[in-house]
Formats: C-alpha cells, sequence, structure tokens
C-alpha cells in the first residue's frame, strides 16, 4: 500500500503508537474493552494531521461509523471520536474519490475478480471504486464473482464461535473463485484474505486472493 | 458442547434437502423482489427512507397513537383488549372462547399467536384449531413450528408435503402442487364454514381510522375475518401506522419486500363487524393489543426493532439463515425462537429474555445484508451487536452471551497489549520469534478443529519481521524518498473521477398511457383477466362469458350497485341470481368502488346489499367497474373516504394463490380461482 501511495505522490507516515481500532472486542459485545482500544487509538492519531488511510474496509468502518456508537453517550470523548472518524478513508476510497488516481500502470496477464467485503460495501458504500481501479490494470480480464456481494463467512469471532456455519459460507465462496475462472480474488479487507486463503490453501486451490494494493504494484 | 443451539445448526447443515430447499427460498424471494422493486415509480431507497422515518416516528409517540387508535377502534364497535403479556392474551382468547362455547376455531397466520404459544393453551381445553394458511396447514399437521416468518413450510419439498398430506389426511400420495393445493382447498373450507370463532393477525393498525389491515394472498384471511360469527385480531401494540396516507407507503413496501409482489391478492381493511342490514362480516369483533416486552423494547437500545413490519425479508438475505434455516434458532434450553433469522436473533432476546435467547445474536457474521435488504432499513447489524453488549439493559461486567469465558479473558488480554504500544510490539516481536523458530519452514499453520479456525482453514504464518519493524529500521522505503527515485505517476491523476452509474431503477412505464391500458395489464400480470365494453354492452358480455363458463346461477350484490336493469336482464336470460351466501355457488358478480392502475386491484368495500362473501367464496369473481373509477396509485385508492366508512373492505388483486410449497406458484386457493373485470369504458 505504501508503495502504491507513493507511485500517486502520497506522502505517507505510520504513528508507531497504533494497535488494534477494537472491533473484535466491540463485535464481541465488550464494550469496555473496546472503548479502551478505541481511547487509545483516538490519542495516537490525534496528534497527527491529514487523512488516516486503512487498508482494510471493516476497520475504517469501524473507526468511522462505531466510534460514534461507542462513544454515543460520553460526551468527553465524542467529538475527538467523530473528528477522527471524519478523517478515516479506506484505500481505495481514498485513491479513486480523494485523490482521483484510477490508474496505476499497473499490469497483470491473466484473470482476475472481485469479492466485495460486506463492511466496505454496506457501511462505507465503497461498490465501484476498487473495480474502476482493477479495470485499469493492463494485459488483465477482471471476470464477475457470482454472488460477489455474499460474505465470505469471517465475520470476526463468528468465524471461531461458529466454524460450522462461517466454513459452510466459506466453501460458497470459494466454489463461486472457482466458477468465475480466476486465479487471484482481489478485496479489500485483510480479514476475508486471511479468511479464504486460509479455505483455498486447505483445499490445496490453485486460487489465491490478494490484496487490492497488491495487484495495483504489479507493473513492469 | 451440548448447548441445543449447536445441535440443531450441526444437523441443519448436514440435511440436504433443507440445504436444497433454503438455497431456492434465497434466490427465487430475491430475484421476485429485485423484480418487484424495479416496477416501482419512485426510488426504493428514497421510499425505505420514508417508512423508517414514519414508524421510527410513531414507535417514538407508540402510547399518542395507541390511545388515538384503541378510541377509534372502540367507536366502530371493536371490543380492545389490552394484554401485558403472553399469559394474559391466551387468557383473553380463552374466555371469549368460553362465553361463545366455541369448539372450531379457524386461525389465519400470525406471528404474535406464535410469540404467545396461543395453539398449545387453545388445545390443551379441548378446542380444535385449525390453522388455514397453506404453509401453517401443513406445519401443524406434522408438528411443527414455522421455519419463516413468511413462508412457514420453507423447509420442505413437495415430497415430503406429498406424504405428509398421505399420512395425516388420507390422501393418495402425489407430488403435484396444484393437486395438494386443491386438496388443503376442500379440507379447508368445511372448516370455514363451521368455525365458531375466527383467529387472525394484523399487518397494521392505523390510528386515524381504526382501520385493522390484513394481507394475505390465499383468501383464509379474509375467510377467517368473515366467516365466523366472532373474529379476534392479536396485534403486537408496535404495529401502528398514523394514518390511511401512511398505510399506503407501506403497503408499497411489505408485499414486495415480503413475496416480491407489487401487492398481496388481497388487501383487508377491518373496521367494524357486520353492520345493519348486511348479511355477512363477523357479528362480533375483538381485538387484542399485545405489549410482552415491547413497552420495556420501546426505551432501549434496542427500539428500533419495533420498526419492524415482519416480512421476512432479512431472512431470506442472510448468508446464515440460509445455511440452518428457521428451526435452527433455539433458546440455551432448546425451547424454539417464535421469530428465526436476524430479526428474531434481536427481538427474541428483547421479547422473550436475553439471558435464554440472546446467544443467537453471536450467530451472525454482521453481513449487513439484512439491513441492506429491510425495507424499512432496520440497523440490524446495529441491534446484533447491542444484544452482545448487554440487550435491553446492558450491565456493565456481565459476559456477552454465548461467548466462553476463554474468549473474554482472550480479549481482555489482547485489550491490555493493544493499549500500549511497546506491550503491543514486543507481543508481534514474541509471535515473529515464535513462528521463525517453532516452524521456521512453514508458511502455513494447521489448528486442530476445536479451536473453530482450524475446521476448515488454514492460518497464514505471521511474518517473522513486521511492518512495523520494517517502517522503523527504515527497510520500507518511506514514500518521499521513493518519489524522488522513481518516476511518480501523479501525472495521471486525471481530475476525472470516476462517475458511477447507480442503477436506474425507475419503472419503464411511462406516465402519459391511459390507465385503463395500465390497470389492465397489471391485473393480467397477476393473473387476472377482463373485457372491456360499453355499458349498454354489458349484459351481452356477461351472458356471453357466464355460457362459456356453463354457469346457470350465482351470487350477487344489489341490482342498485350495477348498471340499471343489469340483473333484470340476466334473470330474464335464465340465469339463477342468489343474494344469500350460497357455497356452493360457482361464481359472484360485485360492483367496485375503484380501481388502482398500478397493481390492477379493484377496491371493494362491505355494505347493505353488497356482501362480502360474493367476492370470496364463488371459484370465479365477476367485477363491474367503471374506467372512470380507476385511480393511479395505491395511495389515491385507500384514501377514499368509502373505503375507510365502510363495516369492512378489500382490495382484490387476482385470483387467489400461494407460494407455500417449494415457493411454486399455484393460482387458486381458498378465494377464487379466476377474477374478471368487465370494465365500462363509455362515460
Amino acid at each position: 500500500m505504501v508503495r502504491v501511495l507513493s507511485k500517486a505522490g502520497v506522502r505517507v507516515e505510520f504513528p508507531s503508537g497504533q494497535t488494534c481500532c477494537g472491533q473484535p472486542a466491540f463485535n464481541a459485545g465488550m464494550r469496555v474493552q473496546a472503548r479502551q482500544m478505541a481511547k487509545h487509538t483516538i490519542d495516537v492519531f490525534e496528534s497527527t494531521s491529514g487523512a488516516i488511510l486503512i487498508p482494510s474496509g471493516s476497520c475504517a468502518a469501524m473507526v468511522r461509523h462505531s466510534y460514534l456508537e461507542l462513544f454515543a453517550d460520553d460526551p468527553d470523548w465524542l467529538p475527538s471520536a467523530k473528528k477522527l472518524s471524519e478523517r478515516v478513508y479506506e484505500f481505495s476510497e481514498y485513491l479513486v474519490d480523494v485523490i482521483g488516481v484510477t490508474d496505476f500502470q499497473a499490469s497483470y496477464p491473466g484473470q482476475i475478480t472481485y469479492h466485495a467485503s460486506c463492511h466496505l460495501l454496506r457501511e462505507l458504500g465503497v461498490r465501484e471504486q476498487p473495480r474502476v481501479l482493477l479495470s485499469n490494470v493492463r494485459d488483465c480480464e477482471l471476470v464477475e464473482l457470482p454472488q460477489a456481494e455474499d460474505c465470505c463467512g469471517f465475520g470476526g469471532l463468528f468465524s471461531v464461535e461458529h466454524p460450522e456455519i462461517s466454513s459452510a459460507m466459506l466453501e460458497r465462496k470459494i466454489a463461486n473463485i472457482e466458477a468465475s475462472g480466476a486465479d487471484f480474488v482481489i478485496s479489500c479487507d485483510a480479514s476475508c484474505i486471511t479468511n479464504i486463503n486460509g479455505g483455498l490453501h486447505r483445499l490445496g486451490k490453485r486460487q489465491q486472493a490478494l490484496h487490492l494494493a497488491q495487484i495495483l504494484e504489479k507493473y513492469e | 458442547m451440548n448447548n441445543p443451539f449447536y445441535t440443531r445448526i450441526r444437523a441443519a447443515l448436514k440435511d440436504s434437502r433443507l440445504q436444497n430447499a433454503l438455497d431456492a427460498n434465497a434466490s427465487r424471494r430475491l430475484l421476485a423482489k429485485q423484480q418487484a422493486i424495479s416496477s416501482l415509480e419512485e426510488d426504493w431507497e428514497i421510499l425505505r427512507q420514508r417508512a423508517h422515518q414514519l414508524r421510527y416516528q410513531t414507535i417514538t409517540k407508540l402510547d399518542e397513537y395507541l390511545d388515538k387508535f384503541i378510541k377509534k377502534t372502540q367507536e366502530n364497535g371493536l371490543i380492545v383488549h389490552r394484554a401485558e403479556n403472553a399469559q394474559e392474551a391466551v387468557e383473553i382468547v380463552l374466555e371469549i372462547a368460553r362465553t361463545h362455547k366455541a369448539k372450531v376455531i379457524a386461525k389465519a397466520k400470525s406471528m404474535v399467536s406464535e410469540e404467545i404459544e396461543l395453539n398449545s393453551a387453545l388445545e390443551a381445553v379441548g378446542l380444535r384449531v385449525v390453522e388455514t394458511d397453506l404453509g401453517e396447514f401443513i406445519i401443524q399437521l406434522r408438528k411443527e413450528h414455522p421455519a419463516h416468518i413468511i413462508t412457514p413450510a420453507v423447509h420442505l419439498d413437495r415430497n415430503q408435503v406429498g406424504k405428509t398430506f398421505q399420512e395425516k389426511l388420507g390422501l393418495p400420495f402425489t407430488e403435484d402442487i396444484p393437486t395438494m393445493t386443491a386438496a388443503a382447498r376442500s379440507e379447508l373450507r368445511q372448516v370455514f364454514i363451521e368455525a365458531d370463532i375466527g383467529i387472525s393477525g394484523v399487518n397494521f393498525g392505523v390510528a386515524e381510522t381504526g382501520t385493522l389491515c390484513v394481507v394475505t394472498n390465499e383468501g383464509n384471511g379474509r375467510m377467517v375475518t368473515t366467516l365466523p360469527p366472532v373474529h379476534i385480531a392479536l396485534m403486537g401494540l408496535e404495529r401502528l401506522v398514523p394514518s390511511m396516507k401512511d398505510l399506503a407507503l407501506m403497503l408499497n413496501l411489505l408485499p414486495r419486500a415480503a413475496t416480491g409482489q407489487k401487492i398481496s391478492v388481497y388487501t383487508s381493511l377491518i373496521h367494524a363487524p357486520r353492520g345493519e342490514g348486511e348479511i355477512d362480516g363477523a357479528q362480533e369483533r375483538h381485538l387484542i393489543i399485545l405489549d410482552n416486552g415491547r413497552k420495556a423494547v420501546q426505551n432501549s437500545p434496542l427500539k428500533e426493532a419495533l420498526l419492524c413490519i415482519r416480512c421476512g425479508s432479512c431472512l431470506n438475505a442472510c448468508p446464515v439463515f440460509r445455511e440452518i434455516g428457521g428451526h435452527a434458532y433455539v433458546s440455551l434450553k432448546g425451547k424454539h425462537s417464535p421469530y428465526p433469522g436476524p430479526i428474531g436473533s434481536v427481538i427474541s432476546p428483547g421479547l422473550l429474555g436475553q439471558k435464554e435467547f440472546g446467544h443467537l445474536a453471536q450467530a451472525s457474521s454482521l453481513c449487513g445484508a439484512c439491513k441492506e435488504a429491510c425495507p424499512v432499513d432496520i440497523d440490524l447489524p446495529k441491534l446484533l451487536l447491542r444484544i452482545r453488549a448487554g440487550g435491553i439493559k446492558p450491565k456493565k461486567g456481565t459476559r456477552p452471551p454465548g461467548i466462553p469465558l476463554v474468549v473474554t479473558w482472550g480479549l481482555r488480554m489482547f485489550t491490555w497489549l493493544a493499549t500500549d504500544e511497546c506491550r503491543f510490539s514486543a507481543a508481534q516481536k514474541m509471535v515473529g520469534l515464535f513462528s521463525r523458530f517453532a516452524t521456521p519452514k512453514k508458511l502455513w499453520w494447521r489448528f486442530p478443529a476445536i479451536t473453530g479456525w482450524g475446521l476448515s482453514r488454514d492460518f497464514p504464518v505471521p511474518a517473522t519481521r513486521t511492518f512495523r519493524q520494517l517502517w522503523v529500521s527504515g527497510e520500507i522505503k518511506k514514500p518521499l524518498e521513493i518519489q524522488s527515485e522513481t518516476e511518480s505517476i501523479s501525472g495521471v491523476r486525471s481530475g476525472d473521477k470516476a462517475e458511477f452509474k447507480t442503477a436506474d431503477i425507475r419503472s419503464d412505464l411511462s406516465d402519459n398511457q391511459p390507465l385503463v391500458d395500465r390497470f389492465t395489464r397489471e391485473l393480467e400480470e397477476i393473473n387476472g383477466t377482463y373485457t372491456l365494453c360499453d355499458q349498454s354492452k354489458l349484459a351481452k358480455k356477461l351472458l356471453t362469458f357466464l355460457r362459456e363458463h356453463e354457469i346457470r346461477s350465482i351470487m350477487a350484490w344489489d341490482q342498485e350497485h350495477f348498471p340499471d336493469g343489469l340483473l333484470e336482464v340476466l334473470a330474464k336470460e335464465g340465469i339463477d341470481i342468489s343474494y344469500k351466501m350460497d357455497p356452493s355457488l360457482i361464481a359472484g358478480l360485485t360492483g367496485g368502488l375503484a380501481s388502482c392502475a398500478s397493481t390492477g386491484s379493484i377496491a371493494i368495500p362491505a355494505g347493505r346489499g353488497k356482501p362480502l362473501t360474493a367476492s370470496l367464496l364463488p371459484e370465479i369473481h365477476l367485477i363491474v367497474i367503471k374506467a372512470s373509477q380507476i385511480y393511479a396509485d395505491l395511495k389515491s385508492v385507500i384514501t377514499l373516504p368509502e373505503l375507510h366508512s365502510a363495516t369492512s373492505a378489500v382490495l382484490v388483486s387476482g385470483p387467489s394463490r400461494t407460494a407455500d410449497i417449494e415457493m411454486t406458484l399455484t393460482v387458486g386457493v381458498h378465494g377464487p380461482r379466476q377474477v374478471h373485470v368487465f370494465c365500462l369504458i363509455d362515460q
């Protein structure tokens, strides 16, 4: 991601204090712990300026939307949560909507497909941006993934709390990836990628899930 | 784990028949819904936001609307009961049954009756209760619970239904859906006629007019509210809309979201018991308004759940429901959750107890497909998270329902690490070292199935050096440095931002087409038929129709509701005309108050000389209307004052239908199999 951003002439900083946005605890219903992690994140980024880029749709949705839910009854923290939420962008959203760069002169000779991660799509409303970026990759055919907008079955703790259901959902996703004919399935969420790749590897499939940035930096 | 929820989930996943049925449900329902949405003249998104606002404001001022509604229904002549809880509601029904010495009760679909477990209570005192919705009828025969809010028998295929009918009704085995539907029709026809009491649910109560709106497709809802002498309507206290105009909005959304129809076949608007001089309609109507935890939800973080209009759309969209079906949703003790799917995982804990049902909310990947599908835009993922965080009254320090102790301690540990830079980076380094020394050559770890993750997935071995380490040590080239080395492509910063097309979901129907054309087209689409003619030709056309169908006697409205001399001419030509309720007659002739061009519906109010049964009992329903009575949209029709002043009224939209077996459309269930409209086109 850093390399792709640099191609677009964006200066990147990495505040080393950052850890986790708190989504695992929030999704588990442990709001006390989620608030502690959220406060830590707010503290770390308050001393910085500019847009905050997050390479995963669901983490970005957590900071943009769920922080407001988390601090709804906390007048001390709500204003800074709000300020932070307005600075947060998901990677593809930032490239296309904010700086307007849609072509990275990347090239890949083969077929790729796109999995629409749930929180990216439904909470951030990012539907077309990654497709636009992918459609500009040279020599490469962007094929449609059947049921591209269905969940891959990760869902955070859900994947270990309800592994049977989660696995059944992943099985469908993998079948659809195979049906698409693509070599790579591109996503904008690290957790979907971990889940899908974990399943693909277990089954010994040749396909692989990649982050959008990984395909955008493939250039000659 | 001996948690019955898990046992049910495993059983459901192994059941290939169920899996096929659930797949078919999801794909067919989603497709039908998309088509129904595209038929809207207004943007679906705008409509559902409007509906959200409307429902939200109604729930906020619920007491005010409830008072108004109750006052109005009482003025209209309904006997209104308030029930605090399930037990009180059941008691009220039992008391009414005792008073009327009832033996047989015919029931239309009602989720509230499932919630209060009414059937078992009525059966316990020796009453015969018969579910009359085809899907409910099937599962009642099988002694099962509904597997879906809208399609109770969604989990069964035609073979299973055929076997059930063979075993329980002694019918010859068949897999032919129309034959099975016809068998249910004749079985239940007798029940409607014999029943002492009819019980129905209420889709919407209208505060302004005291209207009870009940929508059904099969006609059983009309039967149970029209034929038995006593009608009991059960409703949750949140099911209100302020006005008829608001009802029109909700009716644009509910059938589209629920079954992918533009409108349900029958939209009944019930106001009062049978009026003076009327020959049908219940003589006594009771309305039981149920709280059962709803007020507590209204004043809690789960308030938004009360916006629900029970369309079942979130179930059809949910990838988890698609895997496990409705019967898997059970309490910690294995008790069936009356409301399954995403909305069920919120309202079952909300209404029936966080402790017993709270764990259901864990069975969600929070993918948000439910919110996207909801016609009133309930933020279900947010509510599921609120259930996880404690539900109605979140208490500090209580363990989230359904999460094992080891996970909560793990998360506490993780929080401790993640709230400090040094601890976090040290932990990351430790993991990196572990992967370097413990599994130096591996790229993937394989965890055992018991970890959950290991059931179907491998785990990527964490990098030995983290991004943080690489960044700090300068091994990742900082962008500015890269920029000086390589040619920046900032030149491609085109500024021409991609313009995204949003789907054009406006209807392709142009607005200037005559209403008659639109009306007849819509009518045909819902399997209705029609004849356009001048008034002077009506009698001749009617006679031709009757002769073609070899019909010699009909049930009809009084002459005053038809063009002058019509019935006289028919009688002269040898047609017997009955003005009484007679189930043996094949055709019924009625007029209509108004028609709706956008849905192909005809509004038919009851009244003296205008029996409701003429449009309900016969197999063929003939309607005479004037072209000048056609209105463009549902709102114009439903707000007509003549509909509110009638004791009851119904919007008929084509012949009765069902899709309760394998989602296969079958025309002709309890109501007419054919609806033929004679539209008079002269002025």
